[in-house]
């Protein structure tokens, strides 16, 4: 437990030691603020719901960007080998990756709580709504940094990296488009596995074992298969 | 401390290591030797349990290194050949890292810590972020976070590579501080350095070990030949009429300018210096330079390299 924290501690701090983190951050305030007040005079309506949407779509984007260096600057600089040779089991440096990415992540989510202290204070929102709904947008965000964190564990490549992240992330995200043309099986299928099915849900207020289920089985696989990585060195 | 069996690595077809066995004792010092991609960097990782073996055995303080690899890890300070630094950490920070990772307990933390940076001298630089030091403090840091939690095996990969004479130096004192009852492995280009550290050698060459003996029983050997750079200024012919009469003393190789002639000898013995310098004295050149070619041992690798490749 020790050593995922310390990892964890780690990479955190390596976030807020490079720009990118604050870029990330800069531009993720910038357009969510845009974006809310646009939403809220549009609606009329005191709810986060379409927020909510717009933050799932950025993260679509910015995920890739947060996730690419964590195990591929680790290979190309050689650290990769530090950590390898000390007495930590694969599955805490795996954690500890996992969970410093995934702190930085929630600290994105957290602007949420700015701007629903507004409309609390202006009106008087689905509280349950809007908090299934920021947990839900956490689980996307959760499952996000697993499958970069699964990415950059099969190159030493960071570019690579967020490609094949942006890759995975584009298909769970856009699946919806393809509903549509597709019945049977095949389209269910399609309809389950994009995340757009899921988080509305939540965003509706509704949490379902269906939902977090997906959720979880998703970021516990991408997690299993990124320890798979490491611990087979497959990025050789 | 150290049994290894057969160990054999293979990288797709390519074989880089094959059927490597040897034994290392407890608080020995071994240099490994070898030109580029013998199999030294593969032979060390696999005894970090960085790398499994495709065939073999290797065991720790018997602890199979592929069956038991954290027990090993808790015993092994390793540094690779490129120090694994995190660039935008301070040092402090970094060893502090290090230490949670390899299980130094929390309330020493702080003191061993403050004890590695003393004894790798980086109390200047504590607070200084890694990527803003010299390569010599860098490599420092690298050896201090292998040392950290006092591993009764240290294993360094080319640790003064790419460094100046004089971090070189430091680095080596070092090295050589850090002897006590370590084990130490060390694997260099510099072959005047594991004639300085080392107690015992092992040359590989091509995943193979060509040879495993003491130092001393290595340059005893070898210092039945010596090689030797003879530079005079005057006429050539004298001193190849002189190096013809002197049986045992093969003339390897000559280089003229104008004014001098660079002659590279092999004299079957030390003593033979003597004669050939008052042959020399008679003859009408200037005796400009007489000194070893080459340090012994380096003579005996590039010998026995070359023998293997004949």
């Amino acid at each position: 437990m020790t050593k995922i924290f310390a990892i964890t501690q780690k990479e955190l701090s390596g976030y807020f030691r490079s720009p990118m983190a604050y870029i990330v951050l800069l531009v993720t305030m910038s357009i969510f603020h845009v974006f809310f007040f646009i939403i809220i005079d549009h609606n009329q309506e005191a709810t986060l719901r379409d927020v909510f949407a717009v933050m799932e779509f950025l993260f679509v984007f910015i995920v890739p960007l947060l996730t690419m260096k964590v195990f591929a600057e680790e290979k190309a600089t050689g650290t990769m080998e530090f950590l390898m040779t000390t007495p930590t089991t694969n599955t805490a440096i795996v954690l500890g990756k996992f969970f410093g990415s995934l702190i930085f992540m929630t600290t994105i989510i957290g602007v949420i709580f700015v701007y629903y202290a507004i409309i609390e204070f202006y009106g008087s929102p689905d509280r349950l709504a809007t908090f299934s709904g920021i947990l839900g947008l956490w689980l996307e965000g959760a499952l996000f940094v697993a499958i970069g964190l699964m990415a950059s564990s099969w190159t030493r490549n960071q570019m690579v990296a967020a490609i094949c992240t942006y890759l995975i992330l584009f298909m769970l995200y856009f699946s919806v488009t393809l509903e549509k043309f597709l019945s049977g099986t095949l389209g269910a299928l399609v309809s389950y596995s994009g995340v757009w099915s899921h988080t509305k849900n939540f965003s509706a207020g509704l949490i379902t074992l269906s939902d977090v289920t997906y959720f979880v089985t998703g970021i516990v696989l991408s997690l299993l298969i990124t320890r798979y990585c490491i611990e087979n060195r497959l990025w050789r | 401390m150290i049994k290894a069996h057969e160990l054999t690595k293979y990288f797709g077809r390519q074989k880089v290591l094959d059927q490597v066995s040897f034994e290392i004792g407890k608080g020995e010092i071994v240099g490994f030797l070898g030109s580029n991609g013998a199999g030294k960097t593969t032979l060390m990782r696999i005894l970090t349990s960085f790398l499994p073996a495709s065939s073999g055995d290797v065991s720790i303080n018997g602890f199979d290194v592929a069956k038991k690899s954290l027990a090993v890890r808790q015993i092994v300070g390793y540094l690779p050949e490129n120090p694994p630094l995190y660039l935008s950490m301070t040092v402090k920070d970094y060893l502090k890292f290090a230490a949670k990772l390899k299980d130094v307990a929390a309330k020493q933390c702080s003191a061993q810590v403050e004890k590695v940076m003393s004894e790798c001298r980086l109390k200047d630089v504590e607070h200084k972020v890694i990527a803003t030091l010299s390569k010599g403090y860098k490599q420092r840091v690298g050896i201090a976070q292998a040392i950290i939690n006092d591993p009764s095996l240290l294993i360094l990969d080319e640790p003064t590579s790419g460094l100046d004479p004089v971090q070189n130096l430091q680095v080596r004192n070092l090295i050589k501080n850090l002897e006590s009852e370590r084990t130490v492995i060390l694997s260099t280009h510099i072959l005047s350095e594991i004639e300085q550290v080392a107690k015992r050698v092992m040359i590989i060459k091509e995943g193979k070990v060509l040879v495993d003996e003491r130092l001393s029983d290595l340059l005893t050997k070898s210092s039945a030949q010596k090689r030797m750079v003879l530079r005079v200024k005057g006429e050539k012919k004298c001193v190849e009429t002189v190096l013809e009469k002197i049986n045992d003393v093969c003339l390897l190789n000559t280089v003229s300018s104008s004014q001098e002639h660079h002659f590279d000898l092999e004299l079957a013995d030390e003593k033979l210096i003597h004669e050939l310098l008052s042959c020399l004295v008679n003859e009408p050149v200037q005796i400009l330079e007489m000194s070893p070619a080459v340090s012994r041992l380096e003579h005996t690798f590039v010998s026995m390299v070359n023998e293997n490749n004949d």
